[in-house]
């Protein structure tokens, strides 16, 4: 099961929690400048640790655009990875949510990511993997600025940690604005994961901590945790306090985006994010009851497009077909899954 | 907000100027601004601020390059790393370093730049094994140290010839075991 397959600890609102340690290898130049066979050396230097350790090795330049571009959707590599033409390559091990990008823009990040809200458990996972490298390997470090990085951003810690968040409440009442400009007060940032800004269409978003150096791992992640939690009981509030007419409105929208989630014959990208989010919203609220966080969450990473182009027998050629594909998937796993059961 | 110059770029940087009252301003981009300023076209330096592009972008966390918004005099422009041959003028430009020695080279000039970006510039997190082991060694050489002192102004020179030789073992293996990293 990976992390999109399952839920964790407050899946009503948090999907996902992720820790990334970027590193670098004393003795190379950054990844900017470096050589393609000093690029391959790293990779070979890093798969002699982590492939015996379990980790699968993808070498980005031998594989498709798309197939690169499915790794994005699944949260395992960043887009600037995807599209890097020097040598470079990911060291997997979904089971336990680690990916290991070797020569992104440090040599090394390190990332774990989990269901739910698991700040800690991510960081212990990333932690491990980047205790077994530091056996080996002699990091760029000083002990005033820390872990060295190619931009001066992510010096210190080396540390980004962040939690994806489902905020319909929030949203609607209109109050991102002003939760991102109380959590960038205290060195958090927050960012929509579909749209930019406060209009995330699907209202999920990661909030983030924008400052890596001159505090403990410990120390950024409790903060982070701490407004996370404040954020989800904000959040967990507004909920609540939906009644009377707004409640009636609001159920009617859901049921409908669940009646065409389950039904539609094509389904944009787009729209495919507006429903899931109702219907998401709905199973929280006890509207939706035959629909899971799990169905849910395989869906969003499979109906994406490069994921979505790779499961297909016949790659789709034109964006009306692969609505349709879209759609079929969807109500497949949103209808023939649930009669499985049964 | 692109720059008005290319239209292509992101603007990073924003110039004000006002000459005996006469305004003029520019948004304009770290290359736009380059070309301008080596062309004697922006004069009034001290009005040019470096933007957040866009902070709360964590894939493009570039936007430390922005920091770097007021020119430098000309032989910090050209400084290079020994190491890896970088200049400052590059780092000023795209806001990545070109090796970890860059940190030590331009050390000066990336301080303040450093404190702007995360609010402080001291280390308080991780430490590497072989680091640990180092700090380890010196920590206890230190006590070492302070024993010896105090047996010397006891006037107890057995114990501190004893804590001499002890010390003297602690470098030595600390150079033995240098060498056989290498």
């Amino acid at each position: 099961m990976t992390w999109y397959q399952t839920v964790g600890q407050h899946p009503d609102t948090v999907i996902s929690s992720r820790v990334r340690l970027a590193r670098n290898l004393s003795g190379y130049p950054f990844s900017s400048k470096l050589g393609a066979a000093e690029a391959n050396e790293i990779i070979e230097k890093i798969g002699s640790v982590l492939e015996p350790a379990g980790f699968r090795k993808i070498h980005f330049s031998g594989i498709s655009p798309v197939l690169a571009t499915s790794y994005v959707e699944r949260h395992y590599v960043s887009p600037d990875f995807a599209n890097k033409t020097s040598p470079h390559a990911l060291f997997l091990e979904e089971q336990e949510g680690l990916a290991v990008m070797a020569c992104e823009e440090d040599h090394l990040r390190i990332q774990c990511i989990l269901p739910g809200l698991s700040l800690e458990e991510a960081f212990k996972n990333a932690r491990r993997t980047e205790q077994l490298l530091d056996e080996n390997f002699d990091f760029a470090y000083s002990e005033k600025l820390g872990y060295l990085t190619h931009c001066p951003t992510n010096l210190g810690t080396g540390m980004r940690a962040s939690v994806m968040l489902f905020l319909p409440a929030l949203t609607m009442g209109g109050y991102m604005d002003a939760l991102a400009s109380r959590l960038s007060k205290i060195g958090l940032t927050v960012r929509g994961l579909f749209g930019e800004g406060s209009g995330s269409a699907g209202c999920m978003y990661q909030i983030s901590n924008q400052v890596t150096l001159g505090f403990s791992e410990e120390e950024l992640l409790h903060r982070l945790e701490d407004a996370i939690k404040q954020t989800i009981e904000k959040e967990e509030k507004m909920r609540k306090s939906i009644s009377g007419d707004a409640l009636d409105r609001l159920t009617d929208r859901i049921l409908r985006s669940e009646g065409i989630l389950k039904y539609a014959h094509m389904l944009s990208s787009s729209e495919f994010v507006k429903l899931f989010s109702d219907v998401r919203f709905g199973i929280s609220l006890g509207i939706v009851n035959d629909i899971t966080y799990e169905q849910l969450g395989e869906l969003l990473v499979e109906t994406m497009p490069a994921t979505l182009t790779l499961s297909a027998e016949h790659s789709p050629k034109t964006a009306a077909a692969r609505d349709m594909l879209r759609a079929k998937i969807v109500k497949e796993k949103l209808t023939h899954d649930n009669r499985g059961k049964e | 907000m692109l720059c008005e110059k290319c239209k292509k770029r992101t603007a990073t940087v924003f110039y004000n100027e006002n000459i005996n009252g006469k305004v003029r301003s520019f948004s304009l981009c770290g290359d736009c601004a380059a070309k301008m300023r080596e062309k004697g076209e922006l004069q009034d330096v001290t009005s040019m601020v470096g933007s957040f592009a866009d902070p709360f972008s964590e894939l493009q966390d570039h936007f430390f390059g922005s920091f770097f918004g007021l020119p430098s005099p000309s032989y910090i422009e050209e400084k290079a790393c020994p190491t890896c041959g970088t200049t400052y003028r590059e780092i000023t430009k795209n806001g990545l370093l070109g090796c970890p020695d860059c940190y030590k080279t331009f050390e000066a000039e990336l301080e303040s730049t450093i404190g702007a970006a995360q609010g402080t510039t001291r280390h308080q997190g991780a430490v590497p094994a072989r680091h640990r082991a180092k700090q380890k060694l010196e920590e206890k050489r230190k006590e070492l140290k302070a024993k010896l002192d105090a047996a010397i102004s006891k006037e107890e020179y057995e114990e501190a010839a004893r804590l001499r030789d002890e010390i003297r073992k602690l470098s030595a293996n600390e150079k033995s075991d240098e060498k056989g990293e290498n």
